[in-house]
Formats: C-alpha cells, structure tokens, sequence
C-alpha cells in the first residue's frame, strides 16, 4: 500500500505526460485524481495504523542486489502524520494550481513526480532509496521555480540547487561512511540504527554527523545556510512555495530525527550544543528580519526560518539528553514537541503562502505590506482564514502552533534553560511581527486602490478552509496526532542509550 | 669492440627528446610530422637494442609492427594535409587556427 | 619451437565487425548514389551480429595467439559496450551524413574499425597488442574528424587530432620499449612479476606508456586537443569519438593497471589519483564557461574522464567492474545528448551553440524533456544512469581508501550540476530563435529513444547489468 500511495502520483503524472496538451480540464482532472487517490489511501493508512506498533507497512524487496541495495519501505509514528500532511498539501496544491495557464502539462509532470519524491523520502528504510528520493526532489523544484517562477527565477532555482546539491551530496558521503563501517556493509537503516556501526569510531562519527548536519541543516534551513529560502520562495510560484515550506523542509528536520538521532546519538550529544545555539540564532534572527519585510511572501519565508529554528531547538534538546535516563522524559516531549511543530508548521506556513497567493497571483499583484490597509471589512472570508493562520503561526493558545511549542519549550527548558528562556523571547517577536502585519493589511484605513477586489472563489476555499479547520482542531485537541507521535518519539528516546 | 647497449639507449633517448622537442617547437605541418618520424625511429632503436641484449625476438617483432603502423599514419596524415593544401595553400599550423578554445 | 594455436572461434565478434566493415565499403562503392541509405541497414545489421556474438561468448579467461589474446569477463563487458556506442552513432549519423552529403562507405567502415580497435584492446594482454589495438582504434578516428573534407573546421580537427594523436602514440610507443627492456617480455605477465621489485627503467616506460594512454583519453594535462577536435569535427563523429575513444582507453587502463599492476596497487595509485583530481577539477571549471555545445560536452568528456579514473585509482575488481558500469552509463548519456543536437539545425549548419537550445523544450516537448534526462544524467543526479555509475566508482575509491579523490569527485560534481542544468534551463526558457529548425528522421530518433531508454533503465532497474559488470570484478580475484 505505501508503494501505491508513493508512486500514484508519479503514474498519474506519466499519464499526463502521455495526453494532449490542448486538454487542460483532463490534464487537470488526473493530476487531481492521482494526488486524491495518494492521499485518500494515506488516510486510509492512517486507520489501519497501529500506535505504537514501531515500524509497518513494511515493504522490502530486492533491488540491486550485487551492491546491496533494497527496496525497503515502512512508515512509523514520525513518517505518518508527515505523510499525510505531504499528500494532503500536494492535493490543495494541485487543487489551487487551477488557474496556472503557462504549459500546464509540464507543470502538474514536475509537481506530481515532486509529490512522489517526497512521499518517498518520509517512506524509505534503505539509504540508498532515501538518497535517490532526497535527490528526486530536486530537480522538479529546480525547474518549477526556473520556469514558473518571479522576475528573478533564474537565480533563486540554482542557488536553490547548488545549496541543496552540496548537502546532499556530504550526506551522501556521509552515507558511505555508514556503510563501509557497518558488519557487513548494508544500507538498511534499521540495521544501522540497531548496529550503531560507528559507536566506537568517534572521529568517523563526527565525519559522519557533519556530513549529515550540512544536508539537513541546509534543507531545513538552519541559521546561517539559510541564505537561499527567501530568494527561493520570493521566486517560486504559489503552489512551489507551499510545498516548499510545507513539505521539502520537513525533510531536513525529519533527516535529523530519523538519522542523526539514532545514528549517531554520541557525536549529536557532542555537538546538541552548538546546534541548540545555531537553533536559537535562528529564531531570534529569523523573527526579527521578518519584521522588517515588507514583502509578505519574504515575510512568511523569514518567520519559517524562526520556525524551524523552534523544531530543531527540540531536536537538539532532546539529543543532549540521549541516553541520560532521568531526562528521558524531557527528551520526549522535546521531540514530541519538534515532531508536533513539523506538522504544525506545514499546515500553517502552507496556508499562509496559499493566502499570499490568493492576493498576488489573482487579485493586488503586489506583495507589499503597506500597500494594503483595511481589507478586513471587504474581505471577511478571507481576513478570517488570515486571522486564524497568522495567530496559529505566533502560538496563540488554542490553535495548533501553540501545542507544538509549548512541548518544546517545556521540553527543553529542562535541558537547555537559558536558551530556551531566551527562545521564548523570540516567540515575543514573532507575534508582533504577525500582529504589525495583521494591522497593516487588515486595519486601519482602506485603502481605494483595491475597492475592486473580490473576496474568495470556492476553489481557493477549497484549498484553505481545510487547512484552517485543522488548525483549530488540533489545537483544541492534539491527542490523537500527538500519541501517534509520542508513541515513537518514547521509544526512540528509550533506544538512544 | 661492441658498442654497449647503454649507448644505444642514449642514441635513441636522444632522438626521441629531438623529435619531441622538433613536435613542439616547430610549425609547419610536415615538419613536425617528420618529429614524430624520428620518435617512432627512436622507439624502434631502443627495441632493437633491448631485443639484441635479452636475446628475445619479441623486440624485433615490436619494430615490424611499429613500421608498419608508422606507414598507415603517413598515409592518413598525408591525406589530411592534401585537403588542407588544397583550400588554403599552407600547411603551417599557425594559419589553421580556426579553433581556439 | 611450435607455432602457436590458432583458434579464431574466439575472435567471433572482432571477425563480424571486419567483414561487416569491408561488406558496408564494398556496398557503398557499387549502391547507387540514391540507395546508400541501405548501408545503414548493412551495418545495423552487422553490428548487431557481432553485439549478439560478444554477448554469447564466454566469460571463462581463455588466453590465445601465443597469449596475445585473451577473451574474458572484462573483455566481454567492454566488448558490448564498444558495439552498442558504434550501434547508437551509426544510428545518429543516419539523417546527419545524408543531409550533409558525407553518407559513404567509408564513413561507416571507418567506425565500425575505430570499434574493433577498441574491441581488441579490451581483450590484449600483451603491450604489442595493445599498440595495435590504439592504433585500429585511433587511425579512423582521424579520417572521421577530418571527413567533411572541404570544411575548413573539419580539416583542422583532423589535422590538429592526427599530430598529437600520433605524438601519444610516440610516447605510448617509448613506453612499451622501455617496459619491454626492463622485463624482456612485452606480455602483461612479465609485468606483473617485474613489478615488484620495479627498476628505473620500468618506472620510466610505465609513466610513458601512461601519458600516451592519458593522451587518448584526454586526460589533463594531456587533454588540451580535444575541444578543438571536438569542436571541428562533423557532429555525428565527435559524439562517436568521444565515446569510443574513451571505451578504449578505459579497456587498457584497466588491463595494465588493474588486470597486470594489481599487487603494486599503491606504488602507481598516488600518481593515478593526482591526475583523476586535476581531470576532474580543469575539465569541470574549463566547462563552466563555453557557449558552444560541442565544447561544453567536450569538457564534459575530459570531466568524466576524471570520475572514470577514480574507479582506476581503486585498483580493486569492483572499482574494475565500476569503471566499465560507467563507460556503458557514458555512452547512453553521451551519445543521447548528441542526438539531441542533431535534431536541430541553424539555418542547415550544426546547431553547436547552447543559445541555439534557447525555448526548443516547448516547440518539441519531447525533446527538451530527453535533454533535460541527459544532463541531470551527466551530472551524476538519481534516478538516472549517470548517478549510479557515480556512486558506483566512488564507492569502490572510497573502499580503497582513496578519500581526497572521492571528495574532490563530489564537490567537481556540483559544479557539473550548474552547466549541465544551465543546458536544460535554457532548453525550457526564451523564445526559440526562428532560424533553429527541427531536422529529425527515424534512425536518429531510434538513437535518441534507445539512449534515454538506457539512462533510465541503468538508473532505476540496473540489477542485471550491474550483476553483468559484476563478472569483470570476479574474473579478477
């Protein structure tokens, strides 16, 4: 079933590569069927999943047998709920993508093989699969910023790539030296994990950690390689955006929960440190650009800096704290916490560039700040779904930004006390950034200009209302996704030893 | 008195170094294929010496086949420079200088 | 003292490829002008023939012709590599030399020659061999450069390609002599047991041999002539010996250094190692800044050449078995990003400059979606052939502990990436230029399908091949 969900998308778009382009509704019609299909069945596996089962789905076979290479696939509480979250916001994305009018046909191939490639990411047990997904990723996202992008589109697609491309390819080394030390040589990763292979090679684990460091911290960007989101994102078009914020991050954050961590939990204990501190710069500076923005799509781009910054705050915590028994729990609701932000910070920062589209691609063409002013009284669907995204991105209690880092700052306080105290400051300049901007578009007095400007079309409902319904629900209520969850987080807490 | 075989590897090693030398320092097209000419002759020498010295008739084997691979690169070499006079009245190789990387 | 046995079942395939070379010039002397276009067919078929021979022959080490000859797993391999990459060019010059006037006999009978000489290096074990072997293989490769023979370009290449061609060989030539003086034998086996306790003599005609060797592979510092020949041959040519030219180079570094010098693994690796690094560096920068197509993918070549070399510098059997994984991932990419730009032409000329490509992706989505296959190909990027051979060769490096020249591999990688996709980039963006015409045909379209058919299947099911490879590495141990 996990191979289905995976690869639907990516039949779905050799179909389209193989239909008349002059037949936009089908086209259409089959990049939205196949994402449907995608997610549906990660729904479906949602309920069939057993919390606290460890790892399911399981799928392996032989692939390259001579050099040891399988196809392995399982999904656990970690890769579910992202999954899902990927299958769901690849659906919206098609779903909004409607009006893309510039060689459609292309467009949904690129963006479907992306979904795959994604989907797959979250899904491999095999490094080598995980690397070949990892890189699959790259060149759709390379040429949808290239050819779909902003004025600028050139140069923030290979910046974009050049950046990514250096860290995959350390984390590919980093993934030899994995493998040449493990007895025999494997890639499986649950071997390694059970092996630790390099436990007693310090020198090769610290290689190995950076190696893997410099790959997911790029990716998800960490303060200072973050230099390339805000040009990618600024250039990207709406749906690229969404998924880039929603989804490609993710898989830096998940990279060090699902490899660093259990890997390598010595040479991370070594260095939590210094990335808790890398974390917090992160957040700090990442709040504090953002409020200077007065491009809403750079805004949006710089406060995920300062979100990530919060997931692998909790990532690091809980990395200092492996294998010291009484802070175990800390640990865990430090990563249940990142885990939690991750989801989180997808479905927020996915409507949000969604809501930035909605207002430039179709309606203002302009992303300026100050332009705007007193919307809310015209736009009152609109400025209500803004509302709920912008208070759920700066942690206000009852939407679901607020559960993520109120488990991560209760997580890490009894690790790392003074940087979280000085992390929860910058939860102080997060919302006044989003509260400044939320008065300057939505207050204060309107502004003629856009005396024209229509409030939501259903098929952008479509796309948001669910998004922000989430939200609130897992705000009010984060039980079930935060046992899927903790069930995993407590027993990769408990294996660090 | 027999000449010892390191003079005959000193003769060709000094002919080889003149071929090389004429391949890089002169410019016209025949010039410098005669060089390479006088290379192979060099490589030749030294086989022949080498074959004298170990008793081994591999050496002299060697040489046949040099020689005769020598003669299909004239005759291929040759051609080209035909073509190449023809057009354009020289065979200097700093008047065909079309292709600068 | 009896003559050797001689047992020309073994030569079976280097057999098919002669007669099919003499049969395709003696057809094209009596075809009528009208009707050459059947000799693609005589040669299609020949070569396939010989491609059908080499795979069936056995793998079991079989030496023959006074140990001349040997017939084994690596020679198989490199074999079927050699005829599948003068299989795809025959098929990409099918519509080139007819719209150019150059479709004659010759033109095939040359490749298919420049095949058997890549053919037989692969299966020397002896430096004589060898020789003849480089010289069957380069010889063609000449005439082909200069064979548009009132092109002014055209001559040049072949020109500038035949000296210093010949200047290698001469080098080449030295090398054997001294290696020769040093051990008395010229046989593959007298170098492995002098190896050990190596004399000056044979340092000197192992590093000779090697610069000649470096020559036709066009490794730096001895590359310098290839963008220029590169540049002037006619286009269906270069491809091929980009390809071919490597093919047998590869075959020799792998019999002398990996098949004889094995035991002496680390006296000759540091050297090798330092050349694969200077490869990898000069062909990558030098590429970032050329405009012309035929350039780019020359620079590109001298690159690869580099990442070949690494799985040399392994000296193991499985950085042998990588080494010929990447050669058959090479040709696929290669050739296929040449038969992309042979469907296009300017005005009738060679369409060679990358500004020529500017917006074709969407007049011929189909196009532009290979070339786009093509260079994330080239430049090492999964789910494609090129990443695989890749990992392979720098896994193997690495398992040797050859750890600068696998990272120096990596980084040149990314440069790699940038005008590799700067290629494609420009395929998908602008207006196309109205002089730029689309000049396809059905065996250049037969080339260009079977090319990307192979990318994406050495990239996604490689299992058999690579267990096919596997055997190279196996006959070794």
């Amino acid at each position: 079933m996990l191979s289905l969900i995976i690869f639907l998308p990516l039949v779905g778009g050799i179909i389209i590569l193989f239909t008349s382009k002059t037949n936009e509704t089908l086209l259409k019609g089959i990049a939205l069927g196949a994402s449907l299909a995608s997610f549906v069945l990660s729904l479906f596996m949602t309920a069939l999943f057993k919390i606290g089962g460890g790892f399911q789905f399981l799928e392996l076979g032989n692939w390259i047998p001579s050099l040891g290479i399988h196809y392995h696939l399982g999904v656990d509480g970690l890769s579910l709920p992202l999954i899902v979250l990927t299958a769901l916001l690849s659906l919206l994305s098609v779903a909004y993508s409607w009006r893309i009018e510039l060689r459609l046909k292309e467009y949904l191939f690129l963006f479907l093989l992306l979904e795959t490639g994604m989907l797959g990411v979250f899904a491999a047990l095999d490094f080598f699969l995980f690397y070949i997904f990892w890189e699959i990723t790259l060149v759709p996202m390379y040429f949808l910023i290239g050819i779909w992008g902003g004025p600028r589109k050139e140069y923030a697609a290979i910046k974009f790539f050049l950046y990514t491309l250096v860290g995959s390819l350390a984390m590919l080394l980093a993934i030899l030296v994995m493998y040449f030390n493990a007895q025999p040589h494997t890639f499986n990763m649950l071997t390694l994990i059970e092996q630790q292979p390099l436990a007693a090679k310090p020198v090769l684990a610290a290689l190995a950690f950076w190696g893997f460091f410099l790959s997911f911290a790029i990716k998800v960007p960490m303060w200072p390689f973050h230099t390339w989101l805000p040009d990618a994102h600024v250039e990207a078009p709406t749906a690229g955006s969404v998924i880039l914020a929603g989804v490609l991050l993710k898989m830096g954050t998940y990279g060090f929960v699902r490899v660093s961590l259990p890997m390598l939990p010595e040479a991370f204990r070594i260095y939590a440190p210094a990335v808790a501190v890398l974390a917090l710069l992160g957040i700090v500076y990442g709040a504090l650009v953002a409020m200077a923005q007065t491009d809403l799509k750079k805004l949006v781009a710089y406060s995920s800096v300062n979100h990530m910054g919060y997931v692998m705050l909790g990532v690091a915590s809980a990395a200092a704290a492996a294998g010291i028994p009484e802070k175990a729990v800390a640990a865990a609701t430090a990563l249940n916490g990142a885990v939690f932000e991750m989801v989180a910070h997808g479905v927020i920062t996915g409507a949000l560039f969604l809501i930035v589209g909605v207002l430039y691609d179709f309606r203002a063409h302009t992303r300026g700040v100050d332009e705007f002013g007193g919307l809310g009284a015209r736009l009152p669907m609109y400025t209500g779904i803004t509302m709920v995204a912008m208070l759920a991105s700066l942690g206000l209690p009852g939407l679901m930004g607020f559960v993520a880092e109120f488990f991560i700052f209760v997580g890490s306080f009894g690790i790392f006390p003074y940087l979280t105290v000085v992390a929860v400051t910058g939860v102080i300049f997060t919302a006044a950034m989003f509260l400044w901007t939320i008065q300057r578009i939505f207050l204060g007095p309107f502004n003629e200009r856009w005396a024209g400007l229509p409030d939501m079309d259903t098929r952008e409902k479509i796309s948001l209302v669910p998004l922000a319904v989430l939200m609130v629900i897992f705000g009010l209520y984060p039980r079930p996704l935060l046992d899927v969850i903790n069930a995993a987080m407590t027993t990769l807490v408990a294996m660090v030893r | 008195m027999s000449v010892p075989l390191e003079a005959y590897l000193a003769l060709s090693a000094l002919l080889f170094v003149l071929g090389t030398t004429g391949v890089l320092v002169r410019r016209n097209a025949l010039v410098v294929f005669m060089s390479i000419e006088l290379m192979l002759n060099a490589v030749n020498l030294t086989f022949v010496a080498f074959a004298r010295q170990r008793l081994a008739i591999e050496g002299q084997l060697a040489v046949f086949f040099v020689v005769v691979v020598a003669a299909v690169e004239v005759v291929v070499g040759l051609a080209i420079l035909i073509a190449i006079f023809r057009t354009r009245d020289t065979v200097d190789i700093d008047d065909v200088d079309l292709l600068r990387g | 003292m009896t003559p050797p046995a001689v047992d020309l079942r073994l030569l079976v395939p280097e057999l098919v490829v002669t007669a099919t070379a003499v049969a395709v010039m003696l057809a094209g002397l009596f075809l009528p002008a009208g009707r050459q276009h059947l000799l693609r067919w005589l040669a299609a078929v020949g070569t396939l023939a010989a491609l059908g021979t080499t795979l069936t022959a056995g793998a079991d080490p079989t030496p023959a012709f006074a140990g001349m000859y040997v017939r084994d797993a690596l020679t198989r391999v490199i074999q079927a590599t050699a005829l599948l990459a003068v299989l795809l060019a025959q098929w990409l010059s099918g519509e080139y030399v007819e719209r150019t006037g150059l479709e004659a006999g010759e033109y095939y009978a040359l490749m298919l020659v420049a095949a058997l000489g890549a053919m037989l290096m692969a299966a020397s074990s002896d430096l004589i061999m060898l020789f003849l072997g480089l010289e069957t293989l380069s010889i063609p490769l000449y005439v082909l450069a200069a064979f548009a023979r009132t092109d002014l370009r055209s001559q040049e290449a072949g020109l500038k390609y035949f000296l210093l061609g010949a200047f290698g060989t001469a080098f080449f030539l030295y090398g054997i002599a001294l290696l020769f003086g040093a051990t008395g034998s010229t046989g593959y086996r007298a170098l492995a047991e002098h190896a050990r306790t190596p004399a000056v003599i044979f340092q000197a005609g192992l590093a000779l041999l090697t610069i000649g060797l470096a020559f036709k592979a066009a490794v730096v510092p001895f590359h310098f002539w290839a963008p220029d020949v590169y540049e002037g041959a006619p286009l269906p040519a270069t491809a091929y010996m980009s390809v071919i030219a490597k093919v047998g180079a590869f075959a020799a570094f792998l019999r002398v250094y990996v098949v004889a010098l094995a035991a002496q693994a680390g006296e000759w690796s540091t050297l090798l190692a330092a050349i694969s690094v200077l490869t990898m560096i000069v062909g990558n920068v030098a590429a970032l800044r050329q405009t012309s197509i035929k350039r780019l993918l020359a620079y590109s070549s001298i690159a690869h050449a580099g990442f070949i070399l690494t799985g040399v510098v392994a000296g193991t059997p499985s950085g042998a078995s990588a080494v010929a994984f990447y050669l058959l991932a090479y040709t696929f990419m290669t050739l296929g990003a040449f038969a992309v730009v042979l469907m296009l032409h300017r005005r009738g000329e060679e369409a060679d400059q990358i500004a020529d490509l500017t917006g074709v992706a969407w007049r011929a989505p189909a196009l532009g979606g290979a070339m786009a296959l093509f260079m994330v190909s080239l430049a090492g990027l999964p789910p494609t052939a090129g990443f695989l051979a890749k990992f392979y060769v720098f896994t193997a490096a690495l398992d040797a502990g050859q750890i600068g020249v696998v990272v120096t591999g990596v980084l040149t990688s990314v440069v790699s990436a940038y005008y590799y996709l700067r290629v494609a980039y420009t395929m998908f963006t602008g207006q196309p230029h109205e002089d730029v015409g689309f000049a396809g045909g059905r065996w250049v379209t037969a080339a260009l399908v079977t090319a990307s058919a192979g990318v994406v299947v050495l990239g996604i099911f490689p299992g058999r091949v690579i267990s096919f490879v596997q055997q190279v590495g196996q006959a070794m141990r």
